[in-house]
């Protein structure tokens, strides 16, 4: 049981990890006042990505071919650690944060190659200022992430969510707000949303994760952004399932879970408003201010983890 | 009745955590108006508290000041704020020695002090150590404020932050002052404000520019 | 477990076979004229390794010693035995030494004149056996003449590869680093000689336990400073990025994935073997030595774009990983955490093991590069991968393991040391709870930056296109090369796959050395976990491969121009700067530009620009410190008058002083 229930869980991160990229675009249209693409718009590009031809330059060499299936595997393996609908998951007791972490960088580290891999300067480009926003926001969410480790006494995620569902809303702590804060400026350096990077963007100065894939097409290209929506929408399942977990089945009965699917699409919604505001409201911060963006999620995450020796909560 | 109660609860036990949390994003901020804005919500958290505190120890006087802090420092002094920058067409920006990054960690640095500072003295006497922690982080933030960054403006911000903090440690260590006391320690903040607007005036009509660190071209 | 017991008897086929191997290159070498001597070396060096192998059929798993006694040869006390610490690192020396060798046979067979070659063998092959030697001497003397053939014989390979002025003085900065290192350790020896009367290892086990206080600070010291200078801690540092790229590629990687490994075999040995129970600040010392080297080493590796150099530096910011592991090991300790102390410091020893096979197999593959390319100048590469798939593929595998990706080996030692940080936070009302816990961070940063430099060496080195005519002309490898680098790679996919097959003795190792009680459970979670998540990243590799795509080739989008040269792509100093650029302070570039003619700056006719990285080390802590030993030196030449009578004089002084000293002291 709980393996089926594990396995849907991913089955959900991973088929609708699309169709949470349509609602945030089509929330930011509506608060930009235009029409915008169906919420489904994603799922018909995949589709049309997957018969289309794959096209190689003659420069490349096997990584080229190997890295959008190996991000690709990796993403889909994240989505492995994180319980959504229960206070369980595929990989949840297993394993940890770190693991889960590497695995994400995992997937960036071939990115960057296959970049670099296309010969062009813009692969490159996008490949140097890549390595430089992960770098940076490396330290940021593992801080925050231990915070919370050590305040919830547990390594695994499925274990953090436990805690927090032992806890009442009220009882907010300090530790829990600040690692939020730390690791919701990770999460949009991480996932390339705005003020660090803009997914919608053609000018190719401006890109981190669109001028990597630049020379992608076709099923390759498909893979790469299905892959950059699941790590979307399994860092969205992270944040609710660490700071915000309650509405999840606590016995797996089916109408626990439908409960609990109802209370996570609602929490998802949620979040994707305040991603599309914020992408709305803010400007894309310039290059060399990024490092500073993300040296205020590091100070903040090593508050979190002083205050964990230092506050009795 | 209940929920009264325990709102008042957490409330008291919590209010610190927000106030290091306006101290950070007090160190982050970059426009003008967004310190302002931060400076109004310290105030705001502290008249909560001393509401908080005139509900647990039933004194009425608690309640005035509560009520005095709202109107003094949460609408009055911000507001005011407002009306100079509109009129000294002052640059919107928040000009510091000292990048984002660097700020948070020096705030984060100001915390830990502030908690390492305050544990030895609050164990002997029966205050709470969060708040009192608090009111530290708030005076060295002022402090802070004032030493790094080069507007004028500025450093009259920094200065009301730090009487914040000194009020909030009376406040904690006593549970509350006698009205009186309150009430002068409010007129001797308005006094300074007064006068510093009036030189911050004084300054852009001479000099054209309210950056402090250009009057390092006075000396001989 | 008998899955556990299959390498050892892995080792153990190999070593029963390595006699005939090396009579094999033996008799190949005879036929080109080695001396006696050498033949002579490549036996001992047989014997060693068969010894080395058959003792690790039966030793890791229980404490079994052996104890090899030749002092009836000579009148000083030689002993040598094997515990379970040497008998780890004499695992991890064969471990690297028979793919180099293999390595070996072809590179230098094509780099070097016969001459030339004889005298490399014969080095090679001592080097190797003085390593061997210094794990498993039982006596201090042992340990020190070991160690002294073990600098001697690295030097002497470097002085091979061609003495040429820079060279010298690079090599000149080498010797006289190790021996001040040398020094301290010998200095650690003799502190202990009032305490334990001989220097047999377990004399010194004994005096350690009820030692002084005093004395057991500058032990401690003493071996730190030593052991430190030897495996590059910064700021003793200096000699490795000098050293490590002059020597040649098999030497480099010997000298960086094992030689630092036996300096960390060395302070192990002391801190945790002969001094046990020290106070926390030992490891507090430690901790933030291991974390500055780190951070700069990875920093400075970032700013270099020759390879060799490059590998040198990363080799300092992994001892610095190595070295935080330690220093949470005896804060644990020193707090009586005792498991706690195991996971650390098992996750110091793996990763020790882990950076020796991937170290070693980037450094052959460097050399690999040398020997087709003529270049280890990244910049100058390009393209290579294509040209050479089985060296790229190896150095991809190399590059995966030394960013500590999962799934590869380099990620398991990591994560061991990542959550004996974590478990520092349950030492409550210490300061280890709060340094600890901040001290994952650091470790993060580094691997981040660690990702960058690598992600960079990688890509410029084997994709996109040749930047230069050496590297479009580009041939694969001979066939022993190519075996060699295989045989690393292929360790570090299997360790890093399948971590179980090597932790159980490795923990159980650091529990004897830590006395702890019981093993930590966070090791045999990792056993049980990655190989799942390796299975399953198969599984969905497997599946996703299976699509069925249509293929076809198309330029390089190129902006509408008619086509992309080389130089358009990313140089490694491009992709490094936005990096560079943020951490600009710790990189105090000398630049000068110059526009001439400089009458007319807005029109010039030339512009010269040069930029170099001094480190500040050497300005603002080596240099007062020998100009203040030259001008001592200085003062005390006063001291040599040449006159014969001031000599007697000299005499008549000491004498007359004694016999005060007699009349009034005695």
């Amino acid at each position: 049981m709980k393996i089926a229930l594990g396995i849907l869980q991913m089955v959900l991160l991973v088929m609708g990890a699309p169709l949470l990229r349509g609602i945030v675009g089509r929330l930011k249209a509506l608060l930009q006042r235009r029409q915008g693409a169906s919420v489904w718009r994603p799922y018909s590009d995949l589709w049309k990505l997957l018969h289309k031809e794959d096209l190689t330059p003659p420069s490349a060499s096997f990584v080229f071919g190997l890295a959008p299936l190996l991000v690709f595997a990796a993403s889909i393996l994240v989505t492995a650690f994180i319980p959504l609908l229960a206070d369980s998951a595929l990989l949840g007791s297993a394993g940890d944060f770190i693991l889960m972490v590497y695995l994400l960088a995992f997937g960036r580290f071939f990115l960057a190659l296959g970049g670099i891999d296309g010969g062009s300067a813009f692969g490159g480009m996008g490949a140097s200022r890549e390595v430089l926003v992960s770098c940076l926001a490396e330290a940021p969410l593992l801080l925050g992430l231990v915070a919370v480790a050590i305040q919830s006494s547990s390594v695994s995620i499925v274990g953090m969510a436990g805690w927090a569902l032992g806890q009442s809303f009220f009882n907010i702590s300090a530790v829990h707000l600040l690692a939020f804060l730390a690791l919701a400026i990770v999460a949009l350096a991480e996932t390339g949303r705005m003020p660090v990077d803009n997914p919608t963007t053609h000018l190719e100065l401006t890109m981190i994760h669109e001028g990597m894939v630049l020379e992608y097409s076709g099923p390759n290209l498909a893979l790469i952004e299905w892959a950059s929506a699941i790590k979307l929408s399994a860092i969205i399942g992270l944040l609710i399932a660490i700071f915000a977990p309650w509405g999840m089945a606590v016995a797996s009965s089916p109408a626990g879970i439908g409960l609990a699917l109802v209370v996570l699409l609602a929490k998802t919604f949620a979040i994707l408003v305040a991603l599309a505001v914020i992408e709305s409201a803010i400007a894309k911060l310039r290059m060399y201010a990024v490092p500073d963006f993300l040296g205020v999620a590091a100070a903040i995450s090593t508050l979190a983890v002083i205050l964990t020796a230092l506050m009795k909560r | 009745m209940g929920i009264l109660e325990t709102t008042a609860g957490k409330v008291l036990s919590s209010y610190s955590v927000f106030l290091f949390l306006t101290v950070l994003a007090q160190a982050a901020v970059r426009r003008f108006s967004t310190s302002v804005f931060l400076f109004g919500l310290q105030s705001a958290i502290i008249a909560i508290q001393v509401a908080v505190i005139g509900y647990h120890e039933k004194l009425v006087e608690a309640y005035i000041v509560a009520a005095l802090i709202v109107v003094l420092k949460v609408l009055g002094i911000p507001y005011a704020f407002f009306r100079l920058i509109e009129k000294l067409h002052a640059p919107r920006e928040v000009k510091t020695s000292t990048s984002a990054a660097e700020s948070v960690f020096i705030a984060v640095g100001i915390i830990c002090l502030s908690y390492a500072a305050v544990r030895s003295y609050a164990s002997g006497v029966q205050a709470p150590e969060d708040g009192l922690a608090a009111s530290v982080a708030l005076i060295l933030t002022g402090a802070f404020l004032m030493v790094s960054r080069k507007r004028a403006l500025m450093q009259m911000i920094g200065l009301l932050v730090l009487e914040n903090g000194i009020f909030l440690a009376a406040l904690t260590t006593t549970f509350g002052m006698p009205l009186v006391i309150e009430i002068g320690i409010f007129f001797d903040v308005l006094m300074g404000l007064f006068l510093m607007g009036l030189f911050v005036f004084r300054i852009r009509d001479t000099f054209d520019h309210m950056d402090v660190s250009k009057l390092r071209k006075l000396r001989g | 477990m008998r899955v556990l017991e299959c390498p050892l008897r892995l080792i153990n086929f190999v070593g029963r076979f390595s006699p005939p191997v090396f009579v094999q290159t033996e008799i190949a070498a005879a036929k080109r004229c080695l001396t006696r001597a050498s033949l002579l070396l490549a036996t001992m060096f047989s014997v060693a390794i068969s010894t080395g192998c058959n003792a690790g059929d039966r030793g890791l798993l229980n404490s079994e010693v052996r104890r090899l006694d030749p002092s009836v040869l000579a009148p000083f006390p030689f002993t040598f035995s094997l515990d379970r610490l040497g008998l780890f690192f004499l695992v991890l020396i064969l471990a690297v030494a028979l793919p180099v060798l293999i390595f070996s046979v072809s590179y230098v067979s094509r780099h070097y004149t016969p001459a030339r070659q004889k005298w490399l063998w014969a080095l090679l092959l001592l080097f190797i056996a003085s390593m061997v030697g210094v794990v498993a001497a039982s006596s201090g003397f042992a340990f020190l003449v070991a160690w002294e053939i073990m600098s001697l014989t690295s030097a002497g390979l470097i002085l091979l590869e061609g003495s040429s002025g820079e060279r010298r003085h690079n090599l000149f900065i080498y010797l006289l680093m190790t021996h001040a290192g040398t020094a301290a350790v010998i200095a650690s020896f003799l502190v202990f000689l009032p305490h334990s009367h001989t220097l047999d290892f377990t004399a010194l086990r004994a005096a350690g336990a009820t030692l002084p206080h005093g004395a057991r600070i500058a032990l401690f010291l003493l071996a730190f400073v030593g052991f430190g200078t030897k495996a590059g801690i910064i700021p003793l540092h200096l000699w490795l990025p000098r050293a490590h790229p002059i020597a040649p590629s098999p030497v480099s990687a010997l000298m960086s994935g094992v030689m630092l490994k036996i300096a960390v075999y060395g302070f192990v040995r002391f801190a945790f073997d002969f001094l046990p129970g020290g106070p926390a600040w030992f490891g507090y010392l430690v901790l933030i030595a291991g974390a500055v080297s780190g951070l700069l080493g990875v920093l400075y590796a970032l700013a270099v774009h020759d390879l060799k150099r490059l590998l040198a530096y990363s080799s300092i910011e992994n001892i610095g990983i190595i070295y935080m592991g330690l220093g949470a090991a005896l804060i644990f300790t020193a707090h009586d955490a005792r498991t706690w102390a195991a996971l650390a410091l098992a996750g110091a020893l793996v990763h020790s093991l882990n950076h020796a096979l991937f170290k070693s197999l980037l450094f052959l593959g460097s050399g690999a590069i040398a020997d087709s390319t003529h270049t280890v100048d990244l910049e100058k590469l390009g393209g290579l991968q294509r040209r050479m798939p089985v060296t790229g593929s190896v150095f991809l595998i190399g590059c995966c393991s030394i960013m500590g990706l999962p799934l590869f080996n380099g990620f398991i030692g990591e994560w061991m040391i990542l959550r004996s940080f974590i478990g520092g936070s349950t030492l409550v009302n210490t300061n280890a709870q709060l340094v600890l816990p901040l001290m994952v961070g650091v470790l993060a940063l580094i691997g981040g930056l660690a990702a960058a430099c690598f992600v960079r060496v990688y890509g410029v080195a084997f994709l996109g296109r040749p930047r230069s005519a050496e590297a479009e002309n580009a041939h694969a490898s001979p066939r022993a090369m190519r075996v060699g680098t295989v045989m690393l790679a292929s360790a570090c996919m299997a360790m890093g796959v399948w971590p179980g097959i090597f932790l159980r003795p490795i923990v159980s190792l650091a529990q004897s050395l830590v006395r702890a009680a019981d093993a930590p459970p966070e090791t045999l979670m990792i056993s049980h976990v990655i190989p799942w998540v390796a299975a399953a990243f198969i599984l969905l590799l497997g599946g996703t491969a299976l699509l069925k795509r249509v293929k076809r080739q198309a330029r390089t989008w190129a902006c509408g121009l008619p086509g992309l040269t080389s130089r358009m792509q990313y140089t490694s100093n491009s992709i490094t700067k936005p990096v560079r650029f943020v951490f600009a302070r710790v990189y105090k570039a000398d630049r000068t530009l110059q526009m001439l003619p400089e009458d007319r700056p807005y029109f010039p006719a030339s512009i010269s620009y040069h930029s170099e990285r001094t480190t500040s080390y050497e300005r603002s802590l080596y240099r007062p410190f020998v100009d203040g030993v030259m001008a001592a030196a200085n003062q005390l030449r006063r001291l040599q008058t040449g006159n014969i009578q001031v000599y007697l004089l000299y005499i008549v002084l000491t004498l007359v002083l004694l016999l005060l000293y007699l009349r009034f002291a005695g």
